[in-house]
């Protein structure tokens, strides 16, 4: 799977919680959940929960640590992906 | 360490926003002890959203003062020392920290105040406003210490 479509996968589970939808017309990797989508940090979880489900993979409380923005996500589903060896 | 933060949570809101029991939900957010504690209660949303601020709360000043960013709110262990109607306190650890709370807890809402000097948590200055349209006034000229805003609820606190 490329960035580009774990990026397409990923804005559509973040399009559920985000509340500035300008920003996320704009959606790249520096784009932070929290201060530029403005997602309830509440809501972060069902972001993690939501890509759990789509990538079929788990994360731990210690990767989701990191999960703060899109390129920590895309490196953390890449990062799992590789593990269960479905690249 | 003058230091203080709080957080509020529109239950109002957060019951639509949020499903914490969705499967999964929970143990991201919350510690096994909570969880247990969660499980037993005749009240549990309200324990939820009481562990939730007291956690945010925390994190806040822990943030500030580590300087790192991280989401983490399992590891933010929380215990309850009295929960009467209408308030609770007791205390956030984490990465040997600990952080001292103060919440009011009422039907539509919650409010959690942290400070790792618990004799503070008594001299801040709590403002609590409703904002029907959710469209909140400018406070910046005010300077608050700590701002925290969910729903209708815009809660700024003063050192």
């Amino acid at each position: 799977m490329n960035k580009e479509e774990l990026l397409s996968r990923l804005k559509v589970i973040v399009s559920n919680y985000t509340q500035n939808k300008e920003a996320l017309d704009s959606i790249n990797e520096d784009t932070d959940f929290l201060k530029d989508l403005k997602i309830n940090s509440a809501n972060l979880v069902d972001v993690v929960l939501d890509v759990e489900e789509e990538f079929g993979i788990e994360i731990d409380n210690l990767s989701m640590e990191k999960m703060l923005s899109v390129r920590a996500a895309i490196e953390i589903i890449e990062n799992k992906l590789h593990e269960a060896g479905r690249e | 360490m003058r230091l203080a933060g709080n957080d509020i949570v529109d239950l109002r809101l957060a019951a639509t926003e949020s499903n914490w029991m969705r499967k999964g939900y929970l143990q991201k957010i919350c510690s096994e002890k909570e969880q247990l504690l969660i499980r037993e209660s005749e009240h549990a949303n309200q324990l939820v959203w009481l562990f939730w601020s007291m956690k945010e709360a925390a994190y806040k000043i822990h943030s500030r003062k580590t300087g790192q960013r991280t989401y983490a709110p399992a590891a933010l262990e929380t215990t309850i020392q009295t929960l009467k109607p209408g308030c609770s306190s007791g205390f956030v650890s984490v990465e040997n920290c600990m952080y001292y709370t103060q919440s009011e807890v009422n039907e539509e809402m919650i409010h959690s105040l942290a400070s790792p000097n618990p004799s503070l948590l008594k001299e801040i200055e709590v403002r609590i406003s409703l904002h029907q349209d959710g469209v909140y006034p400018d406070y910046a000229s005010t300077n608050p210490h700590s701002v925290s805003h969910h729903g209708v609820y815009l809660a700024l606190i003063y050192l």
